[in-house]
């Protein structure tokens, strides 16, 4: 059994030698159809990345009225602290906001210096929300509920393009799903019929395997093999275009490459389809042994 | 009993490649089956290999009953069985030495024993020279030898030799011949399927004569006489 084993390995490394510059083709045809799913995934890894930047400073800015003490809103602060979705929350005294903005608007600071020492910025509190909570809906629910307590004077929390973002957030979504499921599916068939092609060219040999009385398994296990081999190492290649490619293009159009998650998805994804390849070319290029 | 054929018929899409065919072959004989173009030579031979099963009757080879066999044991009925094709079916991107071992691997011979049994049977067959040599740098005959000392390598108990001499020039096929009495000699079954059953010298076989899937005369024709 061990031999037949190491002579089913052998056969498949042969096979692979052997159809040398037929197995680059087939690999270079692998590898030239991942790379156009491998430049769809950067698309969407790099625009769902900036909408989820986006999303990620969706937050409540509370105002309070002018005549609130500290104390009053620390206590405010503390009660909104914990409603629902809400992940933190930070009082930013007259004082604070008045740094804040010679910080920020240093251009426009002589403005205060004009309204005098009398006038100040009013308080606030700043609140951050919990991932799930960054959609439009449930903002403008937390925003309509924290607007109507006492001391809160007005309420910003990007109600004009929140909408929007959160459309643009799921419909992405649903898009790479969508997409990519059926760039998926078409892919995998044309890796897998390349395979199969190159699979149905050796009918003799699995013929002859079979009538000099191979086990089912011998003949199949190198051509599987080989598929699978063919589909990593296609998309692997694909990878590493796809790699060039960006790295050529990243001065003019910076991006990021794919994560470690997603070039692992692109890896199993070329195994699964030279593994099926090479199934429906041995079910063509196997003699039934009944008819 | 070798082989053995009880009342086999086979049928595709209503018409009789085999009909009502009872036949059997003893150990160590030598059978020749003769009849013109598509008289079911060929079809009988895939139902001693199992490739084809019959829509009536049974087949029984080496134990291995058609009726029973499953798809598992079908390898090792096969490696019972050598089979030699008249367009040789070498595996062209391999060596001789690697088609005449394939065999030995399927079964899962050890490396060192494959090479002795096949570098001593290239010996014999006068091979031995040719073994780093792939087939389309061989002659026509040589190719056939190839293909019987691949067919042989596992010291199969019958040999299936389908037309082995429908390429080859008449001295050629008269060495094949020659070998195929010669593997006979030495105790091994052989059923040779030919055009021209005059190939094979008289008193060597037992003959039959195939016509449309029927067995003319069986037990009568010598092989010479015109039917």
């Amino acid at each position: 059994m061990i031999h037949l084993i190491r002579n089913a390995i052998h056969e498949g490394l042969l096979n692979i030698r052997r159809k040398l510059g037929s197995f680059l083709i087939t690999l270079l045809m692998v590898s030239l159809s991942f790379m156009v799913f491998d430049i769809f995934l950067i698309i969407s890894w790099n625009l769902g990345t900036a909408l989820k930047d986006e999303q990620e400073n969706v937050g409540i800015e509370l105002f309070l009225s002018d005549n609130i003490t500290e104390v009053q809103a620390v206590i405010l602060a503390d009660i909104v602290s914990g409603m629902e979705g809400v992940r933190s929350v930070y009082y930013v005294s007259p004082e604070e906001a008045e740094a804040v903005f010679r910080a920020d608007l240093p251009e426009q600071a002589d403005l205060l210096t004009l309204l005098g020492p009398q006038f100040h910025l009013p308080p606030s509190i700043q609140i951050s929300l919990h991932p799930d909570y960054r959609t439009s809906e449930k903002v403008g629910g937390l925003a309509r509920t924290v607007s109507g307590m006492d001391g809160v004077e007005d309420i910003v929390y990007g109600k004009e393009y929140l909408p929007g973002l959160t459309r643009a957030v799921d419909i992405l979504e649903k898009l790479v799903i969508l997409a990519g499921l059926v760039l998926a599916v078409s892919l995998s068939l044309v890796v897998a019929n390349t395979v199969r092609l190159a699979v149905a060219r050796r009918a003799l040999t699995v013929q002859i395997m079979s009538i000099v009385g191979a086990p089912g398994w011998f003949v199949r296990v190198p051509f599987l093999g080989e598929g699978m081999l063919t589909g990593v190492a296609g998309a692997a290649g694909s990878l590493l275009l796809t790699l060039a490619v960006s790295w050529m293009l990243s001065s003019s159009l910076p991006h990021d490459f794919l994560p470690g998650k997603w070039i692992m998805l692109v890896l199993i994804l070329g195994a699964s389809s030279g593994a099926a390849g090479s199934w429906m070319g041995m079910k063509s290029g196997i003699p039934k042994p009944r008819s | 009993m070798m082989i053995t054929f009880g009342n086999v018929s086979r049928y595709y899409n209503n018409w009789p490649a085999l009909e009502n065919i009872d036949l059997q072959v003893h150990p160590g004989e030598f059978l020749v089956v003769s009849g013109p173009s598509g008289a079911g030579k060929t079809t009988l031979f895939r139902h001693i290999w199992m490739g084809d099963l019959p829509s009536t009757g049974t087949v029984e080879v080496a134990g291995y009953r058609s009726d029973r066999i499953r798809k598992s044991d079908l390898p090792f009925l096969r490696r019972k069985l050598g089979i030699v094709f008249q367009d040789f079916r070498l595996l062209p991107e391999r060596t001789v030495f690697d088609n005449v071992a394939l065999p030995l691997q399927v079964a899962g011979t050890s490396p060192k024993a494959i090479r002795r049994r096949v570098f001593a049977l290239l010996a014999e067959m006068e091979l031995n020279h040719r073994r780093g040599s792939y087939p389309h740098e061989l002659s026509g005959g040589e190719q056939q030898r190839v293909a019987i000392a691949r067919a042989m390598v596992a010291h199969p108990v019958i040999l299936l030799a389908d037309e082995p001499t429908g390429n080859l020039d008449p001295e050629v096929s008269r060495m094949v011949i020659d070998l195929l009495i010669e593997i006979n000699r030495s105790g091994t079954a052989v059923i040779l399927a030919t055009h021209d059953p005059r190939q094979v010298p008289a008193g060597t076989a037992r003959f039959l004569y195939l016509d449309r899937g029927h067995l003319v005369n069986p037990g009568v024709w010598d092989g010479y006489r015109q039917l």
